[in-house]
This record gives structure tokens, C-alpha cells and sequence, in this order.
């Protein structure tokens, strides 16, 4: 994209005998929307508030537009923050919030009202300029707490769970806010968060994090298409993840076996197969196919067709919207997931007591690398 | 390099100040005014007195003088024996009234109560325990309540039933507030369970209610026991100074006779007796609770 | 059920004769303060302002009345502010031997003030500052910074935990976050903890009766009263050291109560 802001270079954090990040590298350009998403103890806050002078690393360095930051205390940094609980000051109001970053810098007090008003009204606020911070709904809070961290005109902006405390339609509401306001001002965002439609929505790229450790880097869609693991894979969810032992090699197709039978898989370009090796793949839920078994129907023989077949019957459905995820178990108890929109539900009848037939292409199987 | 060195020296020399800042002055008045008086009293039961006069020395003559007199060692049990009457007594009075307001009433009724017992806790000890007597003498106005259905007059100051008065006014409220804090925090669900297990009501409060909030029941006969055992107005008021109380002795020897030394021995002696039971209660209390 | 509907009136009404009993004397000594009767019975003698009259005629009430004021006043703010600082550093400090400062801090309301007031006088005279008004301020406070101290750490443990990040995240330093998010936050258990340590020092009399030597304290002028005969003096001023006491502890609950109620919202 164009240059790099910030670098992490082997950064690790231990509390005692705890390790919440473990040795990280990481490199965030300028002008990019970074989502660090992980389940809750992944390290994703300890990056950031390292990030922000709050927690100090225990090892490696932290670059922030071309200065090592390990010793710059926080309140030296310029790398304003907008927190999960928000952390308004309840003594003042929207406006004096707004202010504090300028006094802290020493602006006049005319200038700082001027700006603090500019702020307020552009997040849609001029209605409420004076109203005290607990006399605010939660979204006008929020709109407060991003005014008091982009009034003082940082080049990046560190965002904590800040939707975490919303209700969903304001939630999709905010996202839009941020979204357009990270590409007007053109300046850097860092997002954590443990939601992946937010992180999916808005992020250019995200960052996936478990156990201190970065499990995967990319797009939304690589991270949704292609998972690098079976960490990422399960976490990103919706995706069928299978095991096996590598047991024929056949042209570009490999054959593996697992408890619920034996598929097909496109071996990926660059990949070398052995016999007897073990191997993760995930098919992404909505790449199944399902329909009704049928005794009448050849055996299928994968290495042949490219196709895999499984039989298997209904457990449960999730409706989410419009989309429906089916639950199914396999003879041996392995548990499959299909996602289908709702109105092709109705064609299908799905009922508990029939069996049906589960397909997929064995070049829509991913490999995982682990 | 060296100018980010001594500016990163001069930030963490700075952050040491702001933590000094705020953690000395307690360290510093706590040694001057009140650690410094504590070891000094120590040091002063070792201390000689002659012609009226203070001298430091190291003898054990005050500690054998005080160990060799009955009235020592009467007036000790017998505070002692005030000191837990007034905690059995002051616990058991207390317990339904935080038992009523833990369970029978509002949550705002609770507030208010817990508001108002709060009160006087902080006001005047003194002047209430003034008004007790005036109110309890032969002539007072409950004697002269009593008059109207015919009973009395009951001698009731200089007696150990005024002295308990006394204490109740000191302790009942700090006791109250205590126990009501620690029985409200109990979840309702398991008072409900041990009725829906058949738990008859008294039992429920004997085997759920009672070992739920020991902690503050204990923490609250603690304090009780502390007060009593220390207070010297109620005792001399209220209770007749017959035995004296230890309190009272130490007003005695030090304000007449300047026998700063025994007073001396007399407050050690209390010291201790207080820290023996203020831990084995709060050690008891602690224990039970983890298992 | 209906068994039920008894005990539980039972209880109401043990708990407001357990009210009477606290409020009894108050009571009492307010009513008896205005009464003409020498030694106040039922039934009453007629209303009278005799007694307030002989106190504001007292110079040396007037006396005990300045130096507890000024004792009081001095007690509080110095009181408020070691509180202030140790819960401070409760609230934001882990260290080695924490157990010890905190104990330090919070162990002499557990000492029987006869106790204190013995040890007090003794050191005092030891190091030669007995006697004076300044004896009383020093062992006050003493006893006053606990209570300070419990009140403002309630305070700060209501603060969000990012309130002082997100002022250092802001650009404000250690001392200008102190100075405007800290400080603006405790600013209700401040003002309750001077209240409640100004009405504690008011009350207090065993150690001022040991340490003040020549300067009295109201408290220890009542118990000069009391020492010698009844007098209906007494509760005329004790009836004005309730007022005063009362009003104190009342300004100091009301203000804990209402600055909890407020953030709730948030």
C-alpha cells in the first residue's frame, strides 16, 4: 500500500508466568483499517495497549512511524484510543470531554471549543455539545468518545471493542460511521475485536490471533475461503474441518481416509503428498450440497468423478436471517454443517427421519497446515 | 542515544516520585504518631518512677508489681467477663433486627435503616451515654414510666445492667450495620432451596443463613468485644466503677499518682488480650468459610 | 404463610423498638435541654432556654468551642488528604509488604482509644510537643485517616478502570491526570471524608482528654461536667454537638450515596 506506521519486531508480553504475546511481527501501513481479532485471552488487547504506551513489552521492539516507542510513555504518543467501556470523564460534559486531548496539549481555550464544537458536529452531535456524558444514549456516547480521540488529529487511531456495548442495529450503524470516517481522514485504524462481521466489514486486512500468537494475516475473503489452520478455520467458523491419512496419490488428486469415509482432494500447486501422511482439510459450509439419499444411485467413486460423497442425517438448523445452517451427523457421529438460503429450504423438505446425501467438489476442499 | 537515555532516566524518575508521593505520608504520620507512641508505650512499662518523676530504665518491677496485685487480676476477668457478656449480648440483640432487614424489608427501607444507623455511630458517644443515666436513675424517666403501672422504682445505674446499656449504645449500631451487610449479600436462591428442601424457618437460618454470613457475624463480635472491652464511659457512668474496669484503671494510675509505667503494663496486658481474640476469631471466621 | 406474615411483623416491630433504643438518648437529650427541671423526669417540667443561656454565656465553652473547631478543621484536611494518598496508592500500586502498609494505614480504629490516648500523651511529652492544640491535631488525625482512607477507596474502586488510561492516553501527564480525573472523580468522598473526619475529631474525647493538657475540647469540657454533677448544661450542649455531628455525617452519607447513584446511569 504505502508506508509502513507501525512495526512490531519480535514483540513478546509476559505477565509472570503468563504469556499473552508471543514474539509478534507485524507491520501496519499507513492509512489501513487492522482488525486484531482473536477469541478473549488471544493477546489482541495486550497488542494494542502495548501499542498505546499502556503495557510495556517484555522483549522486542515496537516501531511507531520510524521511532522505537518502548521507553515514549503513553501520554507521549499520540495514539489515541477509543475503549471498550469508552472511559469518558462523567465530570464533564460532551464538550469538555471532547477538549481534554487539546489542554493536555496546551491549545487556548478559544481554539479548543472551536475544534471540539468542529468535531462534535461532524459525528452528527451539535444537538447535544453540552449535554453531560451520563445524559447520552450509548451511541451518542460513542460518537463523544471517537471526537475526543480524532480531535487532536492523530495519524493513527487504536479502537478497543468500542461496538462491543451496543445493540446490534447500532452496531451496523457505527460500523458505517467508522468505515467512512477511516477513509476521509486517510488515517490508520487499529481494531480489535472478538466479532468477525466487524472485523470482515470494515477491516482492509485482519488479523487473526490465538494464544498470543498470529494463526493468520490476510483479507477478509482469504481468511474466509482459504484459512490457514485449523485454529483459524474453526474460529472463523461455518467450516467443516476433516482428518486423515493420505492413503492413494492419483495425478493431482489425493485420496485420504477418515472416520466418515474416504474423499478426494485437489492437491494444491506447489504440495507434495506422501502416503500414510496426515492431513486437515475445510470445506466452508456453503460448499456443500445436499440432497435426498437415493439407494438407486451408482457408488460414487471420488477419485473418479473429482466429487465426495457422505450420507449422513439431520440433527439440527440454525436459521440466522435468511440464511439456514443445517446440522448433520455421519454414521461414525462426525458432525457436518450445511448452509443453504432459506427460500431453497422449502424445495428440500428437510425432515429428522431421512437420509441425505452431503457432496463437494474435491477442488473445493481446502488443505490446512495443520 | 545518551539524551534519550538520561530523558527516559528523568520519566522513570519522575514516575518514582508520583508513586512516593502518595504512598509516604501515611508511612511517615503512621511511624511519628501513632507506631512511635505504640513502641514507646512498650518501652515505658520498663520505665522507673521517682519523686513523680519519669526515669528510663529497663527493670521489670511494674510488670511484677501489677502481676502481684488482686485488683489487677480481678478487675482484668472481670472486664473480661463485661466485654463478652456485652458481645453475646450485643450479637444476639443485633441478629433479628439484621435478620428483618436483610430479609423482611425493601432494598430502600434497608438503605435508610443502614443511613440512620450509621449516624450515630459518628455522634457523640458521650452525651448519649449522659443521657442514659439521667434517664435510668432512680428518679428517671423510666422509673417514673414504671410508677405508672406500679412497679419499681429499679435501681439501674452503678450496675452491670447500666453498663450494658451503655455498651448496647456504643456497639448495637456498628454491630447492626455489619451483620445486615454480610446477611443482604447472601442469594435469596439458597434460602428458597433449604425451604423448598423442607428446612423448617428456624433451621434455615441455624444451617443456611447463619454459616452463609459468619464472616460478618464474627467481624461484628470482634468489633463489639473491641469497644467493650476498651470503652471506659459506660463502666464508670453508667456501671458504678465498682470493681474498676482496666480502662478505667489506666485512668486512675496515670492521672493521679503519674504511675505512667503500670498504666503502662495495664494497656499491654489489654493489647494483647485484644489481638489474641481479634485473631483466633477472625482466623475462625476465614477457615470455615474455604472449606 | 400466615405464620409467616406474623414473625415477619414481629421482626418490623422488634426493628423499631431496636430505633427507639438507638435514638433514645438523642432524643432525650434534646428534649431534656429545653426542660426547666434540674433533674429532667416525667413528666416534663415547663420549656426553658435556661441552659442554652448559661452555655453561650460560658466564656470557657466558648473557649473549648474554638479550639475544637479549629482541631476539627486542621484534623479533617490533614486527615483527607494522607486518606486520600494512601487509598490512591491502594487503588494504583502493587508492591512488597502492601499487606503491611495497609495495615498500617487501617489499625487504629482497632486499638482502644484509652490505649492511644495513654501511648499518645507519653510520646508526646517524650518528644516534646504535649500539650498544645497541635498534640490534639497530630492524634486526631491519626485517628481520622482510616475512615478518609475507607471512604475515598470506595470512590476510586467505582471509577471505571480506564479513567486514568484514557487521560495518559490523551497526552496528560501522571500529576495532570491527578489533577484533572482523579481529583474531579473523588471530589464527592473528598468532601464527605472531610465531613465525617471533621464530625469524628468533633466527638473525640479520651485522647484529647489525655493529650490537650490546658486546651480543652468540648468533648472533654462534657466530660468535666459529667465527672463532677448532673447538669442539664450538658444536654444543651450536647444537644448543639448533635446538631453539628449529625449534620456533618448526614452532608457526608448523602454525598457517598448520590455520587454511587449518578454513575449508575453511566
Amino acid at each position: 500500500m504505502s508506508d509502513t506506521l507501525v512495526e512490531f519486531r519480535q514483540v513478546v508480553k509476559r505477565f509472570d508466568d503468563f504469556v499473552a504475546v508471543k514474539s509478534l511481527n507485524l507491520s501496519i501501513a499507513e492509512g489501513e483499517f487492522v482488525a486484531l481479532m482473536g477469541p478473549s485471552g488471544c493477546g489482541k488487547t495486550t497488542t494494542l495497549r502495548m501499542l498505546a504506551g499502556l503495557e510495556k513489552p517484555t522483549s522486542g521492539e515496537i516501531i511507531l512511524n520510524g521511532r522505537v516507542m518502548n521507553d515514549v510513555s503513553a501520554s507521549e504518543r499520540d495514539t489515541p484510543m477509543v475503549w471498550q467501556s469508552l472511559a469518558l470523564f462523567p465530570f464533564l460534559n460532551a464538550r469538555e470531554n471532547v477538549e481534554f486531548g487539546l489542554k493536555m496539549k496546551g491549545v487556548d481555550a478559544p481554539e479548543r471549543r472551536k475544534r471540539a464544537i468542529h468535531w462534535l458536529e461532524r459525528l452528527d452531535m451539535g444537538e447535544f455539545i453540552e449535554r453531560p456524558v451520563n445524559q447520552l444514549s450509548g451511541g451518542q456516547r460513542q460518537r463523544v468518545a471517537l471526537a475526543r480521540s480524532l480531535v487532536i488529529e492523530p495519524k493513527i487511531l487504536l479502537l478497543d471493542e468500542p461496538l462491543s456495548a451496543l445493540d446490534a442495529h447500532l452496531v451496523i450503524r457505527m460500523q458505517g460511521v467508522l468505515s467512512k470516517l477511516q477513509k476521509e481522514l486517510g488515517i490508520t485504524f487499529v481494531y480489535v475485536t472478538h466479532s468477525q462481521s466487524e472485523a470482515f466489514a470494515m477491516a482492509d486486512r485482519v488479523v487473526i490471533m490465538g494464544n498470543g500468537d498470529v494463526a493468520q494475516v490476510g483479507t477478509s475473503r482469504e481468511i474466509y475461503r482459504s484459512p490457514a489452520n485449523k485454529f483459524v478455520a474453526q474460529f472463523v467458523g461455518r467450516n467443516n474441518i476433516l482428518g486423515g491419512s493420505v492413503s492413494s496419490i492419483d495425478g493431482d488428486l489425493a485420496l485420504f481416509d477418515t472416520e466418515c469415509g474416504q474423499f478426494a482432494l485437489r492437491i494444491p500447486e506447489g504440495k507434495t503428498f506422501q502416503l500414510g501422511q496426515l492431513i486437515n482439510i475445510s470445506i466452508a459450509a456453503d460448499r456443500l450440497r445436499l440432497q435426498q439419499h437415493s439407494d438407486s444411485a451408482p457408488k460414487n467413486k471420488p477419485m473418479d468423478t473429482g466429487t465426495n460423497q457422505v450420507d449422513c442425517t439431520l440433527i439440527s438448523e440454525e436459521f440466522v436471517g435468511a440464511v439456514v445452517t443445517l446440522f448433520f451427523e455421519t454414521k461414525d457421529g462426525t458432525e457436518l454443517m450445511v448452509q443453504v438460503q432459506e427460500r431453497e429450504l422449502d424445495q428440500l423438505k428437510v425432515s429428522q427421519d431421512t437420509l441425505y446425501t452431503l457432496s463437494w467438489a474435491a477442488d473445493s476442499a481446502h488443505l490446512l497446515s495443520d | 542515544m545518551s539524551q534519550t537515555d538520561t530523558a527516559i532516566r528523568k520519566s522513570k524518575s519522575s514516575q518514582r516520585l508520583y508513586a512516593l508521593t502518595w504512598r509516604l505520608p501515611i508511612i511517615v504520620w503512621q511511624v511519628l504518631f501513632f507506631v512511635g507512641p505504640l513502641l514507646f508505650l512498650i518501652a515505658m512499662s520498663f520505665f522507673l518512677v521517682k519523686n513523680y518523676r519519669m526515669h528510663e530504665a529497663f527493670e521489670m518491677v511494674n510488670w511484677q508489681k501489677m502481676f502481684s496485685r488482686d485488683y489487677f487480676r480481678d478487675s482484668y476477668f472481670f472486664t473480661l467477663g463485661l466485654a463478652i457478656g456485652a458481645t453475646v449480648l450485643c450479637s444476639v440483640i443485633a441478629f433479628p433486627a439484621a435478620f428483618a432487614l436483610s430479609f423482611k424489608v425493601s432494598a430502600n427501607t434497608r438503605r435508610w435503616a443502614l443511613f440512620f444507623l450509621i449516624i450515630p455511630f459518628f455522634t457523640s458517644y458521650l452525651v448519649r451515654t449522659f443521657s442514659w443515666y439521667v434517664i435510668l436513675a432512680e428518679s428517671g424517666v423510666v422509673n417514673s414510666l414504671l410508677q405508672f403501672i406500679g412497679l419499681g422504682p429499679f435501681t439501674m445505674l452503678n450496675t452491670v445492667f447500666g453498663t450494658m446499656v451503655g455498651y448496647l449504645t456504643l456497639t448495637l449500631p456498628l454491630v447492626i450495620v455489619l451483620q445486615t451487610f454480610s446477611m443482604s449479600q447472601i442469594d435469596k436462591s439458597y434460602i428458597e432451596a433449604a425451604y423448598n428442601l423442607g428446612c423448617g424457618r428456624i433451621r434455615t437460618i441455624t444451617s443456611v443463613i447463619i454459616p452463609l454470613a459468619k464472616t460478618g457475624l464474627v467481624i461484628g463480635a470482634v468489633f463489639c468485644f473491641i469497644l467493650a472491652f476498651g470503652d471506659f464511659v459506660s463502666p464508670y457512668y453508667l456501671g458504678g466503677s465498682k470493681p474498676p474496669t482496666l480502662s478505667i484503671l489506666i485512668i486512675d494510675t496515670t492521672k493521679s499518682g503519674q504511675q505512667w509505667p503500670r498504666a503502662a503494663v495495664v494497656a499491654i496486658v489489654m493489647m494483647l488480650t485484644l489481638f489474641t481474640v481479634a485473631f483466633a476469631s477472625i482466623a475462625y471466621a476465614y477457615r470455615k468459610r474455604q472449606r | 404463610m400466615n405464620s409467616e406474615r406474623i414473625s415477619s411483623w414481629i421482626l418490623k416491630g422488634y426493628l423499631v423498638l431496636i430505633f427507639l433504643f438507638v435514638f433514645a438518648p438523642i432524643i432525650a437529650s434534646v428534649v431534656f435541654s429545653f426542660n426547666s427541671q434540674r433533674f429532667p423526669t416525667i413528666p416534663l417540667g415547663s420549656f426553658s432556654l435556661e441552659w442554652y443561656e448559661k452555655i453561650f454565656n460560658d466564656a470557657d465553652i466558648w473557649t473549648a468551642a474554638r479550639t475544637s473547631v479549629i482541631v476539627a478543621i486542621c484534623t479533617s484536611i490533614l486527615s483527607t488528604c494522607i486518606g486520600f494518598a494512601t487509598a490512591y496508592t491502594d487503588y494504583r500500586y502493587q508492591f512488597r509488604f502492601k499487606g503491611v502498609f495497609l495495615a498500617l494505614a487501617l489499625l487504629p480504629p482497632t486499638v482502644p482509644l484509652i490505649i492511644l490516648a495513654l501511648a499518645m500523651l507519653a510520646w508526646f511529652s517524650k518528644i516534646g510537643i504535649s500539650g498544645q492544640i497541635s498534640s490534639i491535631i497530630f492524634a486526631h488525625t491519626v485517628l481520622c485517616t482510616p475512615f478518609a482512607m475507607a471512604i475515598i477507596r470506595l470512590r476510586l474502586s467505582q471509577m471505571d478502570e480506564n479513567l486514568e488510561a484514557a487521560a495518559w492516553n490523551l497526552g496528560a501527564s501522571q500529576w495532570a491526570t491527578m489533577r484533572t480525573v482523579i481529583i474531579p472523580f473523588t471530589r464527592p468522598a473528598i468532601i464527605a471524608s472531610l465531613c465525617l473526619t471533621a464530625a469524628v475529631s468533633f466527638d473525640e474525647f479520651a485522647v484529647a482528654w489525655f493529650v490537650s493538657g490546658l486546651n480543652k475540647t468540648i468533648p472533654v469540657v462534657i466530660l468535666e461536667i459529667v465527672q463532677g454533677n448532673i447538669d442539664p448544661q450538658v444536654n444543651a450542649i450536647g444537644t448543639l454537638v448533635f446538631v453539628i455531628s449529625m449534620t456533618l455525617v448526614i452532608i457526608a452519607q448523602v454525598l457517598i450515596m448520590t455520587s454511587q447513584k449518578r454513575d449508575s446511569i453511566n
